[in-house]
């Protein structure tokens, strides 16, 4: 029983010692700003890339003076791609640092976990990839997006698949989380607008590693479609054309932002080809604009390496469009920054030009579409969709 | 002293209630989040711990499937607290009846709503716990393990396809905050009292009876299944509650949340603390989380992620092989003859 | 036509997943037949056997090779495992074994977790798949993936020869007789930590395998893969009748055909040829077996798995007494 006791007093000394209490924020000092990414877990391959973006940004911003005379101090916590998780840390953003606005997030359902707590809070918050176009009317008017809407992305996949590849498509979503299922969503609603007709239509369960049981109904099909638009998590998106590859299923394979992960071609190979996807920008050091070299060049001497994707200019992108929206404020104060958000009027953006305004918090931004060839990404288009459903 | 035997066997549980009181007034009214934070996870993961003690503990039938009754509480009572605004807009498709439904606005606001809520939802796990428990209680050692796990993997399925309640795998949010450390506290007091009553009575005897020596205890007409049900049910029940507070608590979640990882870290509370203790499970839970914290914050200092859970796995093992009944085994931290004299004892 | 290829490709999924549950199966059923320990870690040690893999593939070593290391490098761990973790617990409750178990999976991981950040590797990696196990063979109009192939061919030789040693070598005679009665066969003079220690190793070393055509199956390897395996090896030797080898190779590919049939038959309206039943009966079966089922997969075989426990507790082949569940 003694052991007992002083083994619990020793643990709660420990835990005493471990916790101090957190700092405030105020009108003088560093900036504090929080950034939530899941640098580990599933979705790390465009949070990883999207909060090294946004550190960078942050460090530029600093070298150059920071904002309003004061330093940006990014908190950047790990969410994991837990959803409860990531709840936490909204919290700890809220409670413990003391944040005056928060960044980040790639995915939808993660900022539906963080949002509402944000939201509640006050806080400016902007969102460096998760393009669900419903957010800013399900989180709250603290909300903003930096990046295109998946109504957008997916008009734009469905009329250049039209145009391109034929009427007859077969669409399989990931039904297990909010992204997917709205992007599925979407391509069938401005898909059949068009006039094109759905052969078939099959979804698969989140995380799910086997394919064999989707794959052999396609086959079975009486009619073969022209193509196949697949809203797939970047997690799954390898292993999805891998497997269809392997069985022998070779026409175009159609998708969003989310096949835009280096572990497509990693993942397929030489099965990768035919792959196009719609996303935010081509990261090519050849062909992109002088922003795109520049920011390569940055990003490559700070981390040794060309940025992965398009995530990593989105988080360099929200950084700066959130530093930006603090200085035109001229305070950290929530709402003055908010006004400001809402001004953003064709913000220079490395992604694209940026505006947004009280009634739309979601930019409306041109739309990429990568084609993946000899297991490169190459641009197939920039294109603005005609009509867009509605969100 | 001069008091008389009853209340000396009442000072011990009031000195220790109103110490946690005075205790928790001041992290409440410090304000230091972290603090209150940390205490309301200790609070959940005790009524957690507790009731898991019920089965597993008391009659050794040991359940892996009971953070399945932990979900179906989250759920089912954050559906009947979602605002009517956000339950249009999140989730369309729900049947009418509950579309409509919201306890703050039918029972008047906040505290009624929520305190209803948690009850009902508790409620109803209960009885899928009665019907549960009649099938899987025929069951022993690792094959009731396994069968409930089994329940705990058809729990996941059912929420992940029940997409017009819960939205499926995708996160379901925006349920309000109420929880905080008096809800939470006065429920695993409650708790704490209803097992610690059960331990005592003539069922608790029946439960430690059967655990020991199935045959002995049937041959002196003990019978298998009312102990087992009766602690699987109580169980599931205050599970139940810690899942409505969670739910409050942390405000967004997904089915993900609710299985193998808290399992297994609420068996290492357990296990820990001693199966058949009741003192133990707070010992237990009290030990791992403050342990979990200090360690994620190193965690969080030298990015190795992963060594907080090696760390708190090779305490488990140790204990099972160097100390396996737990750091108490069946016996209690008996607060009731703390300022009792010797004689006085039963 | 399309409609029988598709019942055909669906035969070879059953027959190739029902090989990789029944290697995985083997391994949970020797150690459980011996020590009365369901070792929840085999699904962590075929995680562990597919990181082997993918870090010797990437160093350029020749396929079989690498397979002699992931096997081996495997087979070692499962033997680390039962001295380290086991073998101090021997004769403990059934429940303190299996948690162990769990504990033992965390560790592994974590471990691998960390192990591979310190590498500066991603959580998830792709696995570099030999090109061999990639592609497909066309018979005719029927294309059969190679994957599928080789998992049922190597299935197969490794269950034959698996039965030869226990029914033809001293070792795995000694092995039977441990599992038939552990005690008995500790005063007949049989090393009991050496068959114990064979258990594991052959066990890890079928789950290696297996591990290895998961890998390549899925294309991506994460620390947490082990999971739904070991569950599904588990249903599949208590289907087979928990501790018998035979049963657990039988229970493997039962649950491999349950599985096929319970993904292969909803949505079937949705791809039956125009003209092969009935308009309305093709309606029927889109309304009442909507592809979305599928998804209740897990569940249903749950169910059967909590049935079998309650009304054939012996499985298919068993041999264990009721009584002993109770």
């Amino acid at each position: 029983m003694k052991r007992t006791l002083f083994a619990f007093v020793v643990i709660a000394s420990l835990v005493l010692a471990a916790c101090g209490g957190g700092g405030g924020g105020g009108a003088t000092g560093p900036i504090k700003i929080g950034g939530g990414f899941a640098l580990t877990g599933d979705e790390s391959a465009l949070d990883l890339p999207a909060a090294n973006g946004a550190k960078l940004a942050a460090k530029e911003i600093n070298a150059a003076g920071g904002v309003l005379g004061r330093q940006i101090d990014l908190i950047v916590h790990d969410i994991q791609y837990k959803m409860d998780v990531t709840a936490q840390v909204a919290k700890q953003f809220v409670e413990h640092d003391k944040v005056v606005a928060v960044i980040g997030f790639t995915d939808t359902d993660s900022v539906l976990a963080a949002g509402p707590t944000i939201q509640k809070a006050g806080l400016p918050f902007i969102t460096a990839g998760a393009t669900s176009p419903k957010i800013p009317t399900q989180v709250g008017d603290m909300m903003f997006l930096a990046c295109f809407g998946d109504n957008v992305q997916a008009a734009a996949g469905a009329e250049y698949s039209f145009k391109n590849f034929g009427k007859n498509a077969y669409l399989l979503w990931d039904k297990g989380v909010e992204y997917t299922t709205l992007l599925g969503g979407y391509f069938k609603s401005r898909f059949t607008e068009l006039g094109g007709t759905l052969v078939l239509e099959d979804s698969y369960d989140d995380k799910a590693t086997d394919f064999s049981a989707q794959i052999a109904k396609v086959k079975a099909l009486p009619q073969q479609p022209d193509f196949y638009y697949i809203a797939a998590m970047p997690y799954n998106i390898g292993p999805v054309v891998k497997q269809f590859r392997d069985a022998g299923l070779n026409g175009p394979i159609v998708g969003g932002d989310g096949y835009d992960t280096p572990d497509l071609v990693s993942v397929a190979g030489p099965a990768s080809a035919n792959v196009f996807f719609t996303t935010h920008a081509l990261i090519d050091a050849t062909g992109g604009t002088e922003g795109i070299k520049k920011f390569i060049a940055a990003y490559n001497k700070e981390y040794g390496h060309d940025p992965e994707n398009a995530f990593a200019a989105l988080g360099y992108d929200t950084m700066y469009l959130m530093a930006d929206a603090i200085k035109r404020a001229g305070s950290t104060d929530a709402a003055a920054v908010k006004k400001a958000l809402e001004e953003t009027n064709k913000y220079p953006g490395i992604t694209g030009s940026i505006t947004l305004t009280a009634q739309s918090h979601v930019p409306q931004k041109g739309v990429t579409i990568i084609a993946v060839k000899d297991q490169k990404f190459t641009l197939g288009a920039e294109v603005v969709p005609d009509k867009v459903p509605a969100p | 002293m001069s008091l008389t035997p009853d209340l000396r066997r009442a000072a011990g549980p009031l000195a220790a209630i109103l110490g946690l009181a005075l205790a928790l007034t001041i992290v409440q009214v410090s304000g230091l989040a972290f603090w209150q934070g940390l205490l309301i996870n200790l609070g959940i993961f005790l009524i957690l711990v507790v009731s898991l003690n019920l089965s597993n503990g008391f009659t050794g039938v040991f359940s892996l499937g009971h953070v399945g009754f932990m979900a179906l509480g989250a759920y089912g009572s954050a559906l009947l607290t979602l605002p009517l605004r956000e339950k249009h807009d999140y989730l369309p498709k729900l049947p009418a009846w509950l579309a409509g439904l919201h306890f703050d606005f039918h029972l008047g606001a906040f505290p009624l709503g929520f305190l209803a809520a948690t009850i009902v939802a508790a409620v109803v796990v209960s009885l899928v716990a009665l019907l549960v428990g009649l099938v899987l209680m025929r069951l022993s050692g690792h094959f009731v393990a396994v069968a409930t796990l089994g329940f705990l993997v058809i729990v996941r399925v059912v929420l992940i396809n029940a997409d017009d309640l819960t939205r499926g795998s995708r996160t379901f949010s925006n349920v309000t905050a109420y929880t905080d450390l008096g809800w939470v506290w006065a429920w695993a007091l409650v708790t704490l009292y209803v097992v610690w009553r059960i331990k005592r009575s003539q069922f608790g005897r029946a439960m430690f009876a059967q655990r020991e020596d199935r045959w002995a205890a049937q041959s002196i007409g003990i019978a298998l299944m009312p102990p087992r049900l009766l602690a699987f049910v109580v169980g599931a029940f205050f599970t139940a509650v810690a899942g409505s507070l969670y739910a409050h608590f942390i405000t967004s979640f997904s089915p993900n949340a609710f299985y193998f990882d808290l399992t297994f870290r609420v068996i290492t509370m357990l296990v820990v603390g001693g199966m058949g203790s009741v003192s133990g499970s707070v010992i237990g839970a009290v030990l791992v989380i403050g342990l979990a914290e200090a360690l994620r914050r190193i965690e969080d200092v030298t990015l190795l992620y992963g060594l907080s859970q090696i760390i708190l796995a090779v305490i488990f093992i140790l204990i099972i092989i160097f100390r396996r009944e737990g750091l108490l085994g069946q016996r209690e931290i008996a607060l009731d003859r703390l300022f009792m004299k010797g004689g006085e004892a039963e | 036509m399309t409609i029988v290829l598709y019942a055909l490709q669906q035969f070879v999924n059953a027959l190739s997943i029902g090989s990789l549950y029944a290697l995985m199966a083997v391994g949970l059923a020797m150690v459980f037949g011996i020590l009365r320990l369901i070792n929840f870690a085999h699904g962590d040690l075929m995680m562990i056997a597919a990181y082997f893999a993918a870090f010797a593939l990437f160093a350029k070593t020749p396929l079989p090779l690498a397979i002699l290391l992931m096997v081996g490098g495997t087979v070692l761990v499962g033997l680390i495992m039962e001295r380290a973790a086991y073998r101090p617990i021997r004769g403990a409750p059934d429940v303190a074994a299996l948690l162990t178990s769990f504990a033992v999976g965390q560790i592994l991981q974590n471990g691998t977790l960390l192990t591979t950040r310190l590498m500066q590797k991603p959580v998830q990696i792709a696995f570099p798949s030999p090109e061999i196990l990639n592609g497909v063979f066309a018979f005719g109009q029927i294309t059969v993936p190679r994957l599928n192939v080789v998992s049922l061919a190597a299935g197969v030789i490794l269950l034959v020869l698996l039965s030869l040693f226990v029914t033809r070598t001293d070792l795995g005679l000694s092995m039977r007789a441990a599992a038939e009665d552990l005690a008995a066969a500790q005063l007949m003079g049989i090393d009991i930590n050496r068959v114990i220690a064979t258990a594991f190793a052959i066990g890890s070393g079928l789950a290696a395998v297996a591990a290895l055509l998961f890998a390549v199956q899925a294309g991506q390897i994460n620390p947490y893969l082990g999971f739904t395996p070991v569950l599904k090896a588990f249903i599949a030797a208590v289907i087979g009748g928990f501790g018998s080898i035979a049963g657990a190779i039988v229970g493997g590919y039962v649950l491999g055909a349950l599985e096929v049939v319970l993904t292969a038959i909803p949505g079937i309206g949705d791809i039956l040829p125009p003209g092969m039943v009935s308009p309305a009966a093709q309606a029927f079966l889109k309304q009442w077996l909507p592809s979305s089922l599928t998804s209740y997969r897990d569940a249903f075989v749950f169910v059967a798995l909590i049935l079998m426990l309650l009304f054939r507790p012996s499985g298919i082949l068993g041999r264990i007494e009721r009584e002993e569940m109770r």
